[in-house]
């Protein structure tokens, strides 16, 4: 159970032509900034395209590779390497330009793409669940943020009020 | 040993900083480590569901475009 073999599998994928660009998100994205945090899976974000004579995009080829390489199926989740990995396509402006604007970092000679601590924590808030809003305070807190890169993204994905409002409830006492 | 709370919550955050500054590649083991671990209290707690081997997390409900408004 390596997060380290999925990385080097993903980047054969690439290799391969199977998927084109990828970054990590989640929990195991949010690792590459913070303290690791028990997590289950790991995010993979894709760009995925139509195949050939087809309008409807799938994430099939990607499947079918790894299958015939011996992974298993688990629902919407591939096991690879003991842990299940899960492609998702971007599914808004934010998540698009976190895929974009991912930086490539380094994994003991393994190079791969994350998101940027910024982008990571803008999901966090877009996405809002309890678990995302604690990620989003441990960004805050850890001092990780360019603050005016962060503002910026929240500006830019109409997140502002959101923000806002999730400062009233978690930041304020801490001022 | 202290009960000093406010010694005890800077010693947390200090350790968790000592953490997050530890190079990616041992970060990445200790993840694995603690999914490992996971797992294991899972097994022990949880009734296995006879449809699958893997423990997996729900969905993560990212939301689609235009959706940020309240």
């Amino acid at each position: 159970m390596k997060i380290s073999e999925v990385i080097v599998t993903i980047n054969q994928m690439q290799t391969d032509g199977v998927i084109g660009t990828y970054a990590i998100g989640g929990a195991v994205g949010a690792t590459f900034y913070l303290e690791p945090v028990a997590t289950l899976d790991v995010d993979i974000f894709v760009a995925l395209h139509a195949e050939a004579g087809s309008r409807i995009v799938s994430p099939k080829p990607i499947f079918d590779y790894l299958t015939t390489r011996g992974c298993q199926m688990e629902g919407e989740y591939v096991v690879i390497a003991g842990w299940p990995v899960q492609f998702l396509p971007p599914t808004g402006a934010l998540v698009e330009e976190a895929l974009s604007e991912a930086v490539t970092m380094d994994v003991e000679g393994t190079s791969t793409r994350v998101f940027t601590a910024e982008h990571l924590a803008a999901i966090a808030l877009q996405t809002g669940r309890a678990k995302d809003k604690a990620r989003l305070l441990q960004f805050v807190e850890a001092g990780v943020l360019d603050a005016k890169r962060f503002q910026a993204i929240l500006t830019r994905h109409q997140l502002l009020d959101r923000w806002q409002q999730y400062e009233r409830q978690y930041l304020k006492d801490s001022k | 040993m202290t009960f000093d709370l406010q010694r005890i919550s800077e010693s947390k955050r200090a350790y968790r900083q000592a953490l997050a500054s530890r190079p990616i590649a041992e970060k990445l083991r200790m993840l694995d480590e603690l999914r490992e671990r996971t797992l294991a209290i899972r097994r022990a707690t949880i009734p296995p569901n006879p449809a699958s081997n893997i423990v997996r997390e729900p969905p993560r409900p990212y939301p689609a475009r235009g959706t940020n408004k309240k």
